[in-house]
């Protein structure tokens, strides 16, 4: 729901960037979002193409990298990664318990990013 | 021969490290320090549209009584309804309207605390704008999160938004006079609940009566 306004937000960064490097034209961005942000990369990128028009970052190439989740359990001490378990309803909705013991007591250690890492521009 | 070349564009990268997430939450710890240095007590009260976030707190700063020591920021679209519904209870009221944003976000909550007097406030109430899911990605730097959902949004709210109730630390089921006619097996709901978030207090209110309104009190760790 908030993708538009995150997406502002990644576009005047770019541009700003741009803008205090020389930049003449934008080739590409890349992005790394974290699978546990509550972000529809989809739209993300829809609305990044959108709000690009009409300036120097036209037509460039949105490139994004899903961060894949880690979590520290506070119940067993399990560390890793989150398998999407599609039989448990609410690791359906959003894979966020302890693969291990199912507990909800966890920390998020990785997986809630939404980096803009890198410009490709023209000068 | 010469053979003259263009210039070719010269192209280049540049690296950033701008987590645009990161960046609000960093906001959030720096209100958070800010209420600390004022001993104020700062709760998110989040919820779905109509679920009573304004009864709720209206209820709250009653039952408090604290005048001029408690304050609100109501967060909504356009409107200033909400704030006008709170300073009829004697609240420091600020009104921020997000225009078209869907949630508060912790720079909006700084931009309201600086232009707020907060001297001699004790606590700070933060109405969110109605929404069970953007609020959730946006600390605001709150010391206690409150989620409030009321049954007549019908049995599946809770399980459809684990993410905003897993960052609760109270979640209010309101309007408990509606279960019945709607139909809503409260402990149901009440299970949901205690699946996703196990160490947040669930309280079941009834904000018109003010049935529940200690227990909020009680779990935010304020006095009466």
């Amino acid at each position: 729901m908030h993708e538009f306004s995150i997406s502002d937000e990644i576009v005047r960064n770019v541009l700003v960037a741009v803008k205090e490097n020389n930049g003449k034209k934008v080739l590409s961005i890349q992005l790394e979002i974290g699978e546990l942000a509550l972000l529809n990369v989809e739209q993300v990128i829809f609305w990044i193409h959108e709000l690009f028009k009409g300036s120097v970052a036209e037509g460039a190439k949105v490139k994004v990298r899903t961060i894949k989740a880690r979590i520290k359990c506070e119940s067993c001490g399990y560390k890793g990664g989150i398998g999407l378990d599609r039989q448990d309803p609410f690791q359906h909705v959003i894979p966020y318990s302890c693969p291990k013991c199912h507990s909800f007591q966890i920390n998020v250690e990785k997986g809630r990013e939404c980096t803009l890492r890198k410009i490709q521009a023209v000068r | 021969m010469k053979i003259i070349r263009p210039k070719g564009p010269e192209i280049f990268d540049i690296e950033l490290e701008k987590d645009l997430l990161a960046k609000n939450r960093g906001l959030a710890k720096e209100n958070r320090r800010r209420f600390d240095r004022s001993n104020i007590l700062a709760v998110d009260m989040m919820g779905s549209i109509g679920s009573g976030k304004t009864s709720l707190i209206k209820a709250i700063l009653k039952r408090l009584g604290m005048g001029k020591k408690a304050a609100v920021i109501a967060g909504d679209l356009t409107t200033t309804i909400d704030a006008e519904r709170i300073e009829a209870e004697g609240a420091r009221v600020i009104q921020v309207n997000t225009g078209k944003e869907c949630h508060l976000d912790a720079h909006l909550i700084r931009r309201a605390i600086e232009r707020m007097k907060l001297d001699g406030v004790k606590v700070l109430f933060i109405e969110n704008v109605g929404n069970l899911i953007c609020p959730g990605e946006f600390p605001l730097g709150a010391h206690k999160r409150v989620v409030v959902t009321s049954v007549t949004e019908g049995p599946y709210t809770v399980i459809k938004h684990p993410y905003i109730f897993r960052e609760a630390d109270v979640i209010v089921l309101n309007k408990m006079d509606m279960a019945k006619p709607m139909k809503v097996n409260i402990s149901e709901l009440e299970r949901d609940a205690r699946q996703i978030n196990p160490q947040a207090s669930i309280i079941k209110t009834n904000a018109l009566t003010g049935k529940g309104i200690p227990k909020i009190i009680e779990a935010l760790g304020l006095k009466a």
